[in-house]
């Protein structure tokens, strides 16, 4: 999230579009209901009528697939009605800049495509410089190559008409959405977008989140007090994950992957750092050789020398794409001959989980660490299968809970709360962490006997220690003050004396000569002292509400970066450093004590000397962006199986995303309804944790399609049959609940049925079922290969 | 004393179970097995029971003719005269003066008066075990002896349940409908029912909609029962007792607390 959870309550609108928040995120509804008190109006989108949108004071259904065609109508109608917040558009977006001739949009293609690789060439897409090298600006945004004026012919052709025959939100329900949220164009006024996986797992899920995050500038609600484009993540510690590098793509702290055509340090820095010739330009990324370099120090020690490139060589290269599906089909094509499985359920999880638990047989072992046998670690054993058909050695780990250790965790609003052990795990159960260096320990004593390319592993810094307790657990506070960084040797900066083995007090300090270590730049600052009394995520101090009327709670645990709770605040203040809106004031610059006044600003310097989005070496936010590989604006196109003919364009789906197998793609003679998943309140996840709990199961035992009364009506369905609903990947059982709460919709001229089934089910723990998933399909968001389970085509009958 | 009570606000109830759940955890009843649901929307399970004192019901409802989906909340009301009581010939049940009825168990000769003669329907008989008691929601009076809230209270994570004093939630259930007449219909259930409950319910659309039992009359109900109970003599007991041991021998459907074989609901 750019803003956290409890600023939700700062809100004036508060738009819930990809999320069903009140069901999946309970505590969220704690805080918007107290937006709510004040008067601020809950909009819900959903396919569906969940208990968020009997939440809200106003609800749009939609075809699920179909958020871009829904946001850039919202955005067509604030650029037309002129209800942008113009001096926060001019100043702080691309909107001014100047596109140079190469750029072009037309029937759906941007150009720069290239159909035999089903790519773009991005480099057609910028900017227009002037000799110095800096982007051409037209401060009126009346210049023909603007961004502003390019936006406004794109947009155009998202008019309400157009918009509801796609998304089939009836128009009045629509047009008075686009009213209420634009109305927070005004600058005392401000809105909060809130998503989760509704909008991320679509093959143009990035595209999603853009569409939000432009709407958002537009409309003047970055870096405000209850506004932000906000992140529900799906798990209480998955921001955590990210943050520490654990998807495919990105080392800890989000720094990049280095990949095969980035064999030295120089050309990994060459490709990722940003330059600028703005002198207005924080260009804060400029300091990735002081981030990437740190880190390696962190990885290996005294190993990582200015001479052997700091082991940047130890780093492996990809090659190609390591996302979760490329993986399930490696597994399957017998690349991959081991798995890990930490706490992940892919028989249940992933898309296609036939293909998925095909795949696990595969393998030559696998070792799943998890609280309770899972669906995933008894694969072998799933009804239908014949165990003695299946080679692979499979190793259950019995792993300690949350509560069971000592740790912290990250929350969306990226608060990074330390928590204590509350009690001991049972019978032989570990800590991940314990387990991990148990592995480390084995890996090395395997390679001391020889192996290629030992040096890794052999080098690797692992001191953690050893808690006292029987089984040796490492100790976590050792982990934190790693991630924090160290100086490895003295250095003086700007007069200070800094002593090998301090802790690092900020990212600040970091360096790119090897003096300092740091396992997460971003975490820089959360244990800067030697000192559990120094550890910044185990703070619990309340704030005075009169001292901090925003509930930042400053002295409450620690956020990334710098203990900032409201990223890109400089957005928040004009020219002269004084809030657009006084009444809930994020920062404000004291001209006669010459300082800020508030969070923690991004960046120390007066207002005026730097441009506020000082991750971006425009200094501004991108209206306008190169960063992702399916076009500089989102565009509309239809989810790869869609019932309908793309109106807006000849493309059908997004041109760049990833099928991998296009003969298990559906087609709408066939497969004529559309259907979604979800998750219900009372399971978690892949069900491992919940499925095993019987107060929960209780509550929802069963998988359950939810169908409208017309559909039931046609199929002959009642509320409590058994339906078969089967796509072109595969085919699952479950209990009709038939609802008002799916309405057909009314789309490209015709009514459309929709249906929606939460995947939390397998054949393991109390309650069974069958997972959604085996009905969704290998089909990835060409950015980070999120699979597409939102959207996808199936039928449906009585069983 | 001021008499304590619960609000429950249901339009800011998000169905959410919180409560339902917490519930069970605080006096660590049984998961009652339970197959697709036990009532419309989400419900589970079918109704109140031995295992179940706080459950969550789904209504669809047309609201201004479109369709909303509205959650109730039932558990004992903590009747201001409560009929349960004023009908159990051993003073098993009693009202405390701070709001909550409790349940001596020890006391307690297995009758089931209190079980007839509940408006409510609430009080429910152990059939399961093979020393039966009757249980039902305490207001979580031990927690508020030690100063907590009650336990649902507690887990609610939008303000749905309050606890607090009678006549101030009054107030407040009032100020709440006044300032907002559109979003409430204009009546606090349990204000007037059965004489006055320390459970009260506001609620944007009518109570009947909800399922809520609208035949209580509004005078105690111990001007009902009193009369009728103090005719029954001793003998009378000994003889439930027995038919408890009967009722036992109910069938397995029953004790899973389901509807029909079918898990249709209409
Ligand atoms: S609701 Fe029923 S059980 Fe509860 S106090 Fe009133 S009469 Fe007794
Ligand atoms: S007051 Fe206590 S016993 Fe009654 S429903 Fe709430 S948690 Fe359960
Ligand atoms: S905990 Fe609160 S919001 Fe959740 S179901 Fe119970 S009363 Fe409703």
């Amino acid at each position: 999230m750019t803003n956290h959870w409890i600023d939700m309550k700062h809100a004036d609108v508060v738009m819930i579009c990809g999320s069903n928040a009140v069901e999946n995120h309970p505590i969220a509804a704690h805080w918007i209901m107290k937006a709510k008190e004040n008067g601020a109006i809950v909009v819900s989108c959903d396919p569906r009528y969940t208990r968020t949108s009997a939440f809200s004071d106003h609800y749009c259904k939609m075809r699920s697939g179909t958020d871009i065609a829904f946001v850039n109508g919202m955005i067509n109608y604030a650029l037309q009605n002129d209800r942008i917040q113009l001096e926060y558009v001019r100043h702080y977006t691309n909107a001014t800049f100047l596109l140079n001739p190469e750029y072009g949009f037309a029937d759906g293609l941007f150009s720069g495509y290239d159909q035999a690789t089903r790519s773009y060439d991005r480099s057609k897409w910028a900017y227009a410089l002037d000799p110095s090298g800096v982007p051409k600006r037209d401060l009126t945004m009346r210049h023909p190559r603007s961004v502003l004026q390019l936006m406004k012919a794109f947009y155009a052709r998202y008019d309400i008409d157009t918009v509801c025959n796609i998304t089939g939100t009836p128009k009045d329900v629509y047009r008075k959405a686009c009213d209420v949220y634009t109305s927070t164009w005004a600058p005392d006024r401000v809105g909060c977008w809130l998503y989760a996986m509704g909008t991320t797992q679509h093959s143009h899920g990035t595209q999603n989140i853009r569409s939000y995050a432009i709407l958002q500038l537009l409309l003047g609600n970055m870096g405000m007090a209850g506004g932000g484009v906000n992140a529900m993540r799906g798990e209480s510690n998955v921001q955590g994950s990210t943050d520490m590098g654990l998807l495919y793509h990105s080392l800890p702290g989000y720094l990049g992957e280095p990949v095969a055509a980035m064999q030295t340090l120089s050309t990994y820095l060459e490709r990722l750092t940003p330059t600028s010739n703005d002198p207005l330009s924080a260009n804060w990324w400029q300091n990735y050789p002081k981030y990437i370099t740190s880190l390696l120090k962190a990885f290996w020690g005294t190993h990582a020398t200015k001479d052997n490139d700091f082991a940047y060589s130890y780093l492996p290269k990809t090659v190609g794409n390591h996302s979760y599906v490329a993986l399930v089909e490696a597994m399957h094509a017998g690349a991959i001959k081991g798995l890990f499985c930490f706490g992940m359920n892919p028989a249940v999880g992933g898309p296609n989980s036939t293909r998925a638990r095909e795949a696990l047989g595969k393998l030559e072992w696998m070792v799943a660490i998890d609280l309770f046998e899972t669906d995933s670690s008894v694969f072998w054993k799933r009804p239908g299968t014949d165990p003695s058909t299946i080679a692979t050695e499979v190793f259950l780990l019995p792993a300690a809970a949350s509560v069971e250790k000592e740790g912290s965790i990250s929350n969306s609003g990226r608060w990074c709360q330390w928590r204590y052990k509350a009690v001991e795990p049972p019978g032989d159960a570990r800590s991940d962490a314990w387990i991990i260096t148990q592995l480390v320990a084995g890996l090395r004593k395997a390679y001391d006997a020889g192996g290629a390319f030992p040096e890794p592993i052999r080098q690797l810094t692992w001191d953690y220690g050893q808690d006292a307790d029987a089984h040796g657990e490492p100790d976590p506070h050792r982990v934190a003050r790693e991630i924090n960084g160290y100086f490895t040797e003295d250095k003086d900066i700007a007069g200070k004396l800094w002593k090998a083995g301090d802790q690092a007090p900020g990212f600040a300090a970091l360096q790119a000569d090897g003096s300092t270590a740091c396992g997460s730049w971003i975490y820089c600052g959360s244990y800067p002292g030697p000192n559990k009394a120094d550890n910044r995520l185990a703070r619990r101090e309340k704030s005075d509400p009169a001292k901090d009327p925003l509930g930042m709670h400053p002295n409450w645990s620690w956020c990334w970066p710098v203990n900032r709770r409201i990223l890109y605040n400089r957005a928040s203040v004009d020219a002269h450093g004084q809030p657009w809106d006084p009444k809930r004031a994020v920062i404000r610059w004291n001209a006669d004590a010459k300082k800020w006044e508030g969070d923690v600003p991004d960046g120390p310097w007066p207002p005026g000397e730097k441009l506020p989005f000082i991750m971006r070496p425009e200094g501004v936010a991108c209206l306008f962006a190169v960063a992702l590989v399916d076009g500089p604006f989102p565009e509309h196109y239809e989810p790869v199986e869609s019932p309908i003919r793309n109106p807006m364009s000849a493309v059908q789906y997004s041109p760049v995303c990833k099928v991998w197998d296009l003969k298990s793609i559906g087609e709408p003679g066939e497969f004529p309804i559309v259907a979604t998943t979800y998750r219900v309140s009372e399971h978690w996840q892949a069900g491992a944790m919940t499925r095993n709990m019987p107060w929960l199961v209780e509550l929802v035992p069963d998988v359950f399609v939810e169908l409208s009364p017309n559909l039931a009506r046609s199929k002959g369905i009642r509320t409590g049959d058994w339906v078969r609903v089967w796509t072109k990947r595969g085919e699952l059982k479950a209990r009709a609940l038939v609802t008002n709460r799916f309405e057909p919709l009314f789309v490209a001229g015709r009514a459309v049925d929709q249906i929606g089934i939460p995947w939390h089910w397998g054949y393991a723990g109390i309650a069974k079922g069958d997972s959604a998933n085996l009905l969704t399909a290998n089909i990835g968001d060409p950015n980070t290969f999120i699979p597409e389970y939102k959207a996808f085509l199936c039928d449906l009958a009585k069983a | 004393m001021k008499t304590k009570a619960l609000l429950i606000d249901l339009p800011r109830c998000t169905g959410c179970r919180g409560c339902q759940v917490a519930c069970k955890q605080e006096y660590k009843r049984q998961a009652e097995k339970t197959t697709f649901f036990g009532g419309p929307g989400y419900q589970n399970p079918a109704d109140l029971s031995a295992e179940t004192w706080c459950l969550v019901t789904y209504n669809e409802v047309l609201v201004n003719g479109r369709h909303d989906w509205v959650f109730g909340k039932r558990q004992c009301m903590h009747c201001e005269v409560p009929g349960c009581a004023s009908a159990c010939p051993v003073k098993a049940l009693e009202k405390l003066d701070s709001g909550p009825v409790i349940y001596h168990r020890e006391k307690c000769i297995g009758c089931r008066y209190c079980m007839l003669a509940c408006p409510f329907v609430v009080p429910r008989f152990e059939y399961e075990t093979w020393n039966p008691y009757i249980t039902k929601c305490t207001m979580c009076a031990h927690r508020q002896v030690a100063g907590g809230i009650p336990a649902c209270a507690k887990a609610c994570p939008t303000g749905a349940i309050t606890f607090g004093d009678r006549e101030v939630l009054i107030r407040e259930a009032e100020h709440r409908i006044a300032g907002n007449p559109g979003g409430y219909v204009h009546h606090i259930y349990g204000m007037e029912e059965a004489g006055g409950t320390c459970v009260l319910h506001i609620s944007s659309v009518p109570f009947e909609e909800l399922g809520y039992v609208m035949r209580v009359p509004r005078s105690p109900m111990v001007a009902h029962t009193e009369p009728a109970m103090k005719a029954v003599p001793m003998v009378m007991l000994g003889l439930a007792t027995v038919l408890g041991a009967s009722y036992a021998l109910r069938t397995r459907k029953q004790r899973d607390n389901q509807p029909a074989e079918s898990g249709h609901i209409s």
